[in-house]
């Protein structure tokens, strides 16, 4: 119970880390800041005397469960560097899945990736976890919530804030389907700068598989990446243009031996060797020349009409036809399966 | 002594004769000029009187009255002192009073004729009355543009004075014709943009207003200027219009194909609208009469701008009303309209992120869809070009477009009205096979159209079917329909 009230000082959990190591233990740290013989500022102190029944009391009101390092699924609490306490809002899953990062600026390329990675993912019927910023990690769990899986997001705030705000209804989302949003900071941390590197390694915790979708050379995603391969997770990365920036740090992961994936069907196979088979899945109704074209990462309507021979009119129509059997999805002039 | 010569007021674009009636008589050396004349028209009594004394004729020390009837039309500028002082001339004698003569010029002090505005309203009154017509020499090709009015230029007081006593003859004017239409752009010169193309040539087929929709320098522009190169040439009384209408603007005449106007978004209501000071302008709306009026940047226009534009491009015509008297401009126009998808540009592209949040996307795109959005009836996304795209082979001539667009026209012609301007109730008496009804209520259903999303949809099948040269429209004519649908 010491590890919840430590939780509710919302302390960097390097420096939790480095206290339980020269005390000994976490009860031992609680100890000395009750004591004053580690400085913290007061109000941490103060947050850290409140007892852990009224605590719970207080979570258990507003449906979040506070899980102890040794209540955590295996592969999260056997790391050394694993958190002390989650705070777990919905069902964390036992089982690792696999996470999908990249970057909070993403190009509709990465977006689309993404999503598709997902939706590819959760059918295979793994859970997912990621964060919940912007770009990569939006689209991933969207892809999710298309294929009705299990999506484990994690923030970088606390269990109650969203950020970005206008996420909220997507880890709402993600909650009503059967997933789960967790977070080592108590409730009301805003969503600061600091938090979010340590967060990275929940995300590779919770997962047996990273996969990096689109990420620059300095970004959270290559930090997720690099606490994976200590964590002794297997890495993947998503190829993208040598020349552009947004592609820089999977092509580098690729360049030091991530593997590089191709499509979904590759990594599905690829994690299934990690993670056991994939749930078989009821394959698509494709009975047109040019849904099969659609297949993969979503193509233009002038890229279809080249890749087929058809015409603009006849592509739009099939591509119409294939929209309103609920097949594919237009997104601008961009085509994808749904 | 009175004496009167006819000359023009411009009520929106249409002439109306103002009769310049002098009186001179009384024993005081005054000039004065009623009938409800601005500053412009107050001042031309010193012009007159310098222009007439420097052509050699003195004025007698007595009281000058100039009348301009009706007193009620407001009368706007300078081009009411050549025919002042023709009258003036007529009531001293020095000049035979004979039969009507239609008249506008301003004059410079010494006695020369200076061009003026509503060169081409004049030659309209002038045919209508039978009556010939003196203009300054610039101004007098405006005139014989129209047909058969006896229209003769001249380059001073003098000479107009010996136009009317028969002594000269004055300068035959060349008639003033559209521009040539060389330069504008070829729709070969697009490479690639195949989908973009399409959407354009539906566009020109219909009428349909277009929105177009992707990131900068993506080419919405270039595809946008092309638009007039495929559309039908203006039918002779439509080029009369247009013309009456930048002659009415003060403007050189546009090319003889449908004018093309790109006003940018910080042009003010007015100068989109028309209005402005003293007698109202045409505005840019008005200026694409029977063309094309292209918003670029729409999402950056003010709302109560492209508030204001809404009820002209329904109407066709901008009613202004002012103290005493309103005027109406044509503005039957096809809008384009061009929009980035994000305020950076480059959502949904491929290659470049996206910088912009959510909410600011959202605002953004609520700020678009006002009740003008509506009007849409099309919608073709616009990509960057790709390296096909720029060194790809060059696309079909605008001839070849234009000879499929004037074909589906003419299907159009035969029913009486043109696509784009459908209403429901003539929709739904159009030809539908039943699995085109069937198909337009899956739409309705599966993709959330709403009742006007369906009309446009319906609209523009009908227009895909007449570039099909085809009776009835088609299941196949709404699915193309539906792929360039403009709803969101």
């Amino acid at each position: 119970m010491v590890r919840l009230r430590l939780a509710y000082a919302g302390m960097h959990p390097d420096r939790v880390a480095s206290l339980r190591d020269r005390f000994g233990s976490i009860e031992r740290v609680v100890a000395a800041i009750e004591r004053r013989a580690i400085k913290v500022p007061e109000r941490a102190r103060e947050a850290v005397l409140v007892d852990a029944a009224t605590r719970r009391r207080e979570l258990s009101a507003r449906g979040i469960a506070a899980v102890e390092r040794a209540g955590l699924p295996p592969h999260l609490s056997e790391l050394p560097d694993g958190p002390e306490l989650l705070f777990v809002k919905g069902d964390l899953p036992v089982r690792p899945g696999v996470a999908v990062v990249g970057a909070r600026r993403a190009t509709s390329y990465g977006l689309r990736l993404a999503r598709r990675y997902g939706y590819a993912l959760a059918e295979a019927g793994w859970p997912v976890v990621s964060g919940l910023a912007r770009g990569i990690d939006g689209a991933a769990h969207h892809g999710v919530l298309d294929a009705g899986g299990i999506g484990v997001a994690v923030l970088g705030s606390g269990i109650d804030v969203w950020y970005p705000a206008e996420h909220r209804q997507l880890g709402e989302r993600l909650l009503a389907a059967g997933g789960a949003v967790v977070s080592e900071y108590p409730p009301g941390t805003p969503p600061v700068g600091w938090r979010f590197p340590p967060r990275n390694r929940i995300i590779s915790g919770l997962a047996a598989v990273v996969v990096v979708v689109e990420a620059t050379p300095t970004g959270g995603a290559l930090i997720t990446a690099k606490r994976a391969l200590e964590q002794g997770r297997e890495v993947f990365a998503v190829p993208g243009d040598v020349d552009r920036a947004t592609s820089t740090g999977c092509n580098l992961l690729i360049r030091d031996g991530a593997v590089p994936v191709l499509d979904p069907d590759d990594l599905v196979e690829a994690a299934s060797l990690v993670l056991g088979p994939a749930r078989p899945q009821a394959a698509l109704s494709v009975d047109t020349p040019v849904a099969g074209l659609i297949g993969t990462i979503g193509s233009t309507i002038d890229e279809l009409a080249l890749a087929s021979g058809l015409s603009i009119a006849q592509i739009q129509e099939e591509v119409s036809r294939l929209e309103l059997a609920g097949i594919v999805a237009r997104e601008g002039d961009v085509v994808r399966k749904r | 002594m009175f004496a009167s010569v006819t000359s023009v007021a411009l009520v929106g674009i249409d002439p109306s004769p103002v009769d310049v009636e002098v009186h001179v008589g009384g024993p005081k050396d005054v000039f004065s000029i009623v009938g409800l004349p601005d500053t412009a028209v107050r001042e031309s009594k010193h012009r007159v009187k310098a222009a007439l004394a420097s052509s050699g004729h003195a004025l007698p020390q007595r009281r000058i009255t100039v009348n301009l009837a009706p007193a009620n039309l407001p009368k706007v500028g300078p081009a009411y002192d050549l025919p002042i002082a023709m009258a003036v001339l007529m009531a001293l004698g020095t000049v035979p009073k004979g039969e009507t003569v239609v008249s506008l010029g301003e004059l410079a002090l010494d006695g020369s004729v200076r061009p003026v505005r509503g060169g081409l309203a004049a030659g309209i009154l002038a045919r209508a009355l039978g009556a010939p017509c003196l203009l300054s020499a610039a101004d007098a090709g405006r005139a014989a543009a129209v047909s058969d009015a006896h229209v003769r230029g001249v380059r001073s007081l003098n000479e107009a004075v010996g136009v009317l006593t028969g002594a000269v003859e004055g300068v035959v004017p060349e008639p003033m014709r559209l521009g040539r239409s060389e330069d504008v752009p070829d729709l070969a010169d697009v490479h690639g943009q195949a989908s973009a193309r399409r959407g354009l040539e539906i566009a020109a087929a219909g009428a349909h207003h277009l929105l177009m929709w992707g990131p900068p320098g993506a080419g919405k522009t270039m595809l946008a200027r092309r638009l007039p190169g495929i559309l039908p040439p203006l039918e002779a009384n439509e080029v009369l219009e247009v013309l009456q209408i930048y002659d009415t603007a003060g403007r050189a005449a546009p090319t003889s194909l449908p004018p093309f106007r790109s006003p940018h978004h910080t042009a003010t209501t007015p100068a989109l609208i028309g209005g402005g000071s003293g007698l109202p302008t045409p505005g840019e709306i008005s200026l694409a009469h029977r063309g094309v009026l292209f918003l670029d940047e729409l999402g950056e226009f003010p709302p109560s701008t492209l508030e204001a534009l809404r009820q002209p491009i329904e109407a066709g015509v901008v009613d202004i009303a002012r103290q005493g008297f309103a005027v109406r401009f044509p503005a039957t126009v096809q809008l384009v309209a061009a929009t980035n998808p994000c305020p950076c540009g480059f959502r949904g592209d491929r290659t470049k992120p996206c910088t912009c949040s959510t909410p600011t996307v959202d605002r953004y795109r609520k700020r678009l869809s006002g009740p003008l959005l509506d009007r849409f009836d099309l919608r073709v996304t616009v990509a960057r070009p790709d390296r096909e795209g720029l060194v790809g082979p060059p696309g079909e001539p605008s001839s070849t477009v234009a000879a499929r667009v004037a074909s589906a026209r003419q299907a159009q012609a035969a029913r009486g009205v043109i696509n784009g301007r459908l209403t429901r109730s003539q929709l739904d008496d159009l030809p539908w096979t039943t699995s085109a009804r069937r198909l337009a209520e899956q739409a309705i259903d599966r993709l959330g159209l709403t009742g006007r999303g369906y009309d446009r949809v319906r609209r523009v099948a009908r227009t895909i079917a007449d570039l099909d040269g085809s009776h009835d429209t088609d299941e196949r004519h709404m699915l193309e329909a539906l792929g360039v649908r403009s709803s969101w």
